[in-house]
């Protein structure tokens, strides 16, 4: 707020004080949010270091299975025996409030299928097929997880950074502003008180 | 459809073709089995890189091959498509080089590779793979022709497709049986055919030659039927009647009925008492985590089994089936070894994967 744009009045004063008094709250409000979403980052931030973990693990032990699958069958059996796929795994994607941030809750249906039901037959097959089948099914699965950990973690840390720019910005701007809008105002308000007095007292001299 | 089939001889007719040249086969099977590589060849490649691998191939039997896909592929998957290439024309050879009784039972041994045809196209129907997806995973080793087998994947539906191959022994069954959703059915069915035809070919045998041939393709049926008690067990499935409708008939000495029925604990004790448990129990661990080893152990043993005799009975078809595994086995090494270098796999697990025989 620019100081010279400030009617230094009474009912300026008023509104400034209770403008200062609403940022004060929401200033400590947003701090207890901040704080609250930096424990939920870091409660789920271990959680997503896991799945990571597992997620690169089930990663190479599918490469792995693929490769070993491709070397002993050939390529052009394991391209032919996965166009056998008959159903696509299916995404429900739902979502869930973590302190006003929209976070979302992935449910899959169909990744991880019995044997009988992966759509190739069993005779004609092996099981280094199975095994690549079950790796990727595996593979999938920890994708989901960690997909849903880590836009959870990207959308806090998102919120993070807002209140944290927003706590700064009633900190250390909104707040000193106001202030020194209301000493301002104080201030040119007992000049004026001043100024009248002494006025009064020359009025009041010129009388006698 | 005429087109295709017009030309196609019937199972009938095959029998009538010519009369057996088993002695001038055997002698051009003799000299084509002495053009592949000696299994002192393998501990070399193994020793090599992908590169030198690439070369050795390219001035091998395989040149011509290497040469023909070169514009189309390169790296691994030339190697594989130039080494599928090859087996289809060796077999193509065998065929032609052959009349009589030999040509009609090579031709029936390799209508495995039709039956994994018609799997893919319908497979790639099902998936709506394209038609460079799936002309890229057929191998035309069997009957059909690429020809035939390229105008069946340009076809529209899986319909069409079973129309097509209306004047085949697959038609009844696909015809009858697949609606599109049933395909795991369908591949287990033909492939259960597949065996059944071929033991109604060679019938109740009577020479040493035709016994040999059964007990290979018995011995194949019995490693499939362990496999895939195996791989059933892992997966939970217990119950009879869903185990013994993906058991192939006609085996050496396994009692599927009963293995099926048994727990698995009792199962592996039931193992012990049959000539594969020497093969296999190198690799039996209580959990049977991965199943991969135990395939590898029974495909050894088989193959081994099968080419032990083949000495027994020089002029007949013995020679030629053990050419066909000796060849089949050749490139299937060369694969494991060039895909598995060029995977990065380890050296140990490349080795415990090919067959020397």
């Amino acid at each position: 707020m620019v100081l010279q744009d400030v009617k230094p009045t009474r009912s300026e004063l008023i509104n400034l004080k209770k403008r200062i008094k609403l940022s004060e709250s929401g200033h400590k409000l947003l701090k207890m949010k901040r704080d609250g979403l930096i424990l939920e980052f870091f409660k789920i931030l271990n959680e997503a270091r896991n799945v990571r973990t597992e997620l690169d693990a089930a990663f190479e032990l599918a490469t792995d299975k693929i490769n070993l699958a491709s070397a002993v069958n050939g390529v052009v059996a394991v391209k032919s025996t996965a166009f056998s796929t008959k159903e696509n795994p299916e995404i429900e994607l739902s979502g869930h409030n973590i302190m006003g941030v929209f976070v979302p809750k992935i449910n899959s249906t169909g990744v991880r299928k019995p044997l009988y039901e992966r759509g190739y037959g069993i005779i004609g097959t092996n099981a280094y097929i199975d095994e690549t089948a079950d790796a990727f099914e595996d593979l999938v699965e920890k994708i989901i997880t960690a997909a849903e950990l880590e836009t959870t973690m990207k959308r806090l840390l998102n919120e993070i950074e807002k209140t944290k720019r927003r706590v700064n910005a009633l900190e250390f701007k909104v707040i000193p502003e106001l202030i020194d809008t209301m000493k301002f105002i104080r201030f040119a308000l007992e000049e004026v008180e001043r100024e009248s007095t002494f006025r009064l007292k020359r009025v009041k001299a010129r009388m006698k | 459809m005429d087109k295709i089939w017009g030309k196609k001889p019937r199972k009938s007719d095959k029998k009538k073709k010519g009369t057996s040249n088993y002695a001038y086969a055997v002698t051009r099977v003799r000299a084509m089995k002495s053009k592949l590589l000696p299994k002192e060849t393998y501990p070399r490649l193994m020793n090599m890189g992908v590169d030198e691998i690439t070369r050795f191939i390219q001035e091998s039997e395989y040149k011509n091959d290497i040469d023909e896909l070169a514009m189309k592929y390169s790296g691994a998957d030339l190697a594989e498509h130039a080494l599928n290439r090859n087996l289809a024309l060796t077999y193509a050879k065998l065929l032609l080089i052959t009349a009589g009784e030999p040509n009609y039972l090579i031709s029936e041994y390799l209508r495995r590779y039709d039956i994994w045809n018609i799997k893919t196209l319908l497979r790639g129907k099902q998936y709506n793979a394209s038609l460079e997806e799936i002309l890229e995973t057929l191998i035309s080793a069997g009957e059909l022709t690429y020809t035939t087998l390229s105008e069946l994947a340009a076809m529209e539906s899986y319909e069409e497709i079973i129309e097509a191959l209306n004047e085949t022994d697959y038609y009844p069954l696909l015809q009858e049986e697949y609606d599109g959703t049933n395909l795991a059915y369908i591949e287990n069915e033909l492939d259960k055919m597949y065996y059944s035809g071929l033991f109604g070919v060679i019938g109740k045998p009577r020479s040493k030659d035709r016994k040999l041939f059964a007990r290979f393709i018995k011995l194949e049926v019995d490693a499939k039927n362990m496999g895939t008690l195996f791989r059933l067990k892992k997966a939970g499935v217990e119950q009879l009647d869903e185990i013994m409708p993906l058991m192939i008939e006609g085996g050496l000495e396994l009692n599927t009925e009963k293995l099926a029925s048994l727990p698995y604990e009792e199962f592996v004790e039931a193992l012990r008492k049959t000539r594969y448990w020497d093969a296999i129990s190198g690799v039996m661990v209580p959990d049977m985590d991965s199943l991969t080893g135990l395939e590898c152990r029974l495909l050894k043993f088989s193959l081994e089994s099968a080419t032990t005799y083949s000495h027994v009975s020089p002029i007949s078809i013995v020679p030629i089936m053990d050419y066909i595994i000796y060849k089949n086995n050749e490139v299937n090494n060369l694969r494991i070894i060039f895909r598995g270098k060029e995977a990065g796999l380890e050296d140990e697990l490349i080795k415990d994967q090919l067959v020397v025989i």
